[in-house]
């Protein structure tokens, strides 16, 4: 039953889990530790205002948001660069590893001779991912949770909630990306390299639209613009995030849909 | 009543059957050539080729791992590409190149199996563990060649398959355990179902299989039962003599055919049926020496290939 395959994947995968949520959740505390010195510095603000305009749009400081602010603080710090970061390298890998990667290692030959439709076998791959970004995100959301009113960040609950939620989708499309592109050829390297790169593009899309006005055409088709760079101080953009959701069923679909109909690569 | 013609109905649809089934790779290379097999239900089928004559795609075929370019297979009587799900959960299979996860111990493993199936006999995982000795509580990687083997070979008994597809076997296994897995076979052949066995090896299909299939260069060249094959192996023999002998006359006995004619020795090729005839013929002439020994597969096969190429 294809339960087991998602249940069995997430098994076999509990301390690289376990060793992910211990790393975001350091990560999360030890930037959130530094506010505390950064509020009672105005001269950042002055600092961050003399930044290059690139720099500035690339890691989402908004006009008149201010960065000594617990959420501008957590929105440039956090999830404008580090936390996506974070989780999209471990979606990708992930995507990448549980479906070519195990064809590449000749291990899929046995697993698909069982009783199973390929595209069972690929959705419940994708939801052990999904399980996995879900099971990080919430130690990322549980420890600035838990931190907040010992360093005064001062965050709304509900934009918190968004805010994760946006980082996991974000984290979710490329994932699958990565599993429906492993799905469709057997190639662990593009795998990784077609979500990657959608990833980087979709990264400078966003920041760079602004000031390139030919990107801004695109930004349409970046997943980090249409969840909204400042989910903190603005909350993210439902619509969008929905829109990324949905690409996310696409591609994983897609792929299901493609690896029924080609051979198995066998070593 | 009723239930009894439907048995029938059922036990008459053979374990195996393909008709016209190819597999072109890249639109040139033939791996598969319009192969027509059936292998009937309660037999174990030998499928016997060199390395690279299309076993493993011949079972990667059945078990709808790659799909055909033409033809078309049925597994119990359900089409591999429209009913593979459940043709593959009456068959178990052990591939060829047996690739395990490194991590699990053979128990989690097979548990993990278990549950994908979603119906195993757990007193018969046990005796089959026990039977060929697996190891059950060390990870996987820590496992020899042959242990993993085992690992592979449980899986492949534990739920009772109706069919067993098993590729290469007993590769790796010491010869006490070969014996294992050839009674393994021969009783699930004795309950009824049914056993496809490729390999390489003649030796360990003559011992197992009721029939034989030979495929060389994605074609299949004969099937025969395994007394029919037995009634063609070679002899390969060394005559050495007194004085020079013309090679017409032992090339006139049905089966002989001479390998090699050098100043007074003769090297020849010989199905054991001819031995009789050949050595009579030989005993005429005055003999130093005479070498009989088994001919190798090699020899074996070239001679079935180039009776094939003769009668087509």
């Amino acid at each position: 039953m294809p339960v087991e395959l998602a249940v069995g994947a997430l098994r076999d995968s509990r301390r690289g889990i376990a060793a992910w949520c211990v790393g975001v959740a350091a990560y999360v505390a030890m930037v959130a530790a530094i506010y505390p010195s950064v509020e009672t510095s105005p001269e950042f603000n002055e600092l961050v205002e003399r930044y290059p305009e690139v720099l500035k749009s690339l890691f989402g400081i908004v006009e008149g948001g201010d960065i000594t602010s617990g959420p501008g603080f957590v929105d440039v710090e956090l999830f404008s660069f580090m936390l996506p970061l974070l989780l999209l390298v471990l979606a990708i890998g992930y995507g990448a590893r549980t479906l070519a990667g195990e064809e590449d290692a000749g291990r899929l030959e046995l697993l698909l001779a069982y009783p199973l439709r390929r595209r069972a076998s690929v959705v419940a791959k994708g939801a052990a991912l999904a399980a996995q970004i879900a099971v990080v995100s919430v130690a990322g959301w549980a420890t600035l949770l838990v931190i907040d009113p010992l360093v005064g960040l001062a965050l709304d609950f509900g934009n918190l909630c968004a805010a994760f939620v946006g980082v996991a989708v974000l984290a979710l499309f490329h994932g699958w990306l990565a599993l429906g592109v492993g799905a469709a050829v057997p190639s662990r390297a593009l795998a990784i390299a077609v979500p990657a790169g959608a990833a980087a593009l979709g990264y400078l899309v966003n920041g760079l639209h602004d000031l390139a006005g030919w990107l801004a055409p695109f930004r349409f088709v970046s997943p980090f613009w249409l969840v909204g760079s400042s989910p903190l101080q603005t909350g993210i953009d439902a619509a969008g995030t929905l829109v990324v959701l949905a690409a996310a069923v696409v591609v994983l679909a897609g792929g299901a849909l493609l690896l029924e109909r080609r051979d198995l690569q066998t070593p | 009543m009723e239930a009894r013609q439907y048995d029938r109905a059922v036990t008459a649809t053979p374990a195996i059957e393909t008709v016209g089934l190819c597999k072109t790779y890249g639109g040139k290379v033939r791996a598969l050539v319009d192969l027509d097999l059936r292998v009937e239900r309660g037999e174990v089928f030998g499928y016997l080729g060199p390395n690279g004559a299309g076993k493993s795609t011949t079972i990667r075929l059945l078990l709808d791992l790659i799909h055909p370019t033409e033809g078309r297979a049925a597994l119990l009587g359900l089409e591999t590409r429209s009913q593979g799900v459940e043709a593959r959960r009456r068959v178990g299979y052990l591939p060829g190149d047996l690739r395990l996860p490194d991590r699990l111990t053979g128990a989690e493993f097979l548990g993990s199996l278990a549950r994908l199936r979603g119906h195993v006999d757990e007193a018969r995982r046990d005796e089959v563990s026990a039977r060929l000795g697996a190891i059950l509580d060390r990870p996987l990687r820590h496992l020899s060649k042959g242990n993993r083997q085992k690992i592979g070979l449980v899986q492949a008994f534990m739920h009772r398959p109706e069919l067993v597809v098993l590729d290469e076997p007993t590769a790796g296994l010491d010869p006490l355990l070969q014996g294992e897995v050839r009674a393994l076979m021969r009783e699930v052949a004795a309950e009824g179902g049914t056993v496809f066995l490729s390999s390489h090896s003649l030796d360990e299909v003559q011992h197992t299989a009721d029939r034989v299939g030979i495929i060389r260069s994605g074609r299949l060249v004969d099937v025969d039962s395994v007394a029919g094959l037995r009634s063609r192996s070679l002899r390969r023999v060394r005559v050495a003599f007194a004085n020079g002998v013309p090679r017409e006359r032992f090339d006139r006995i049905e089966g002989v055919r001479v390998v090699e004619e050098q100043a007074s020795l003769v090297r020849l090729l010989a199905p054991e049926t001819a031995m009789d005839g050949l050595v009579k013929t030989l005993a005429e002439h005055t003999i130093v020496d005479l070498v009989s020994e088994p001919a190798d597969l090699e020899e074996i096969f070239l001679e079935l290939y180039r009776e094939a190429d003769g009668a087509g």
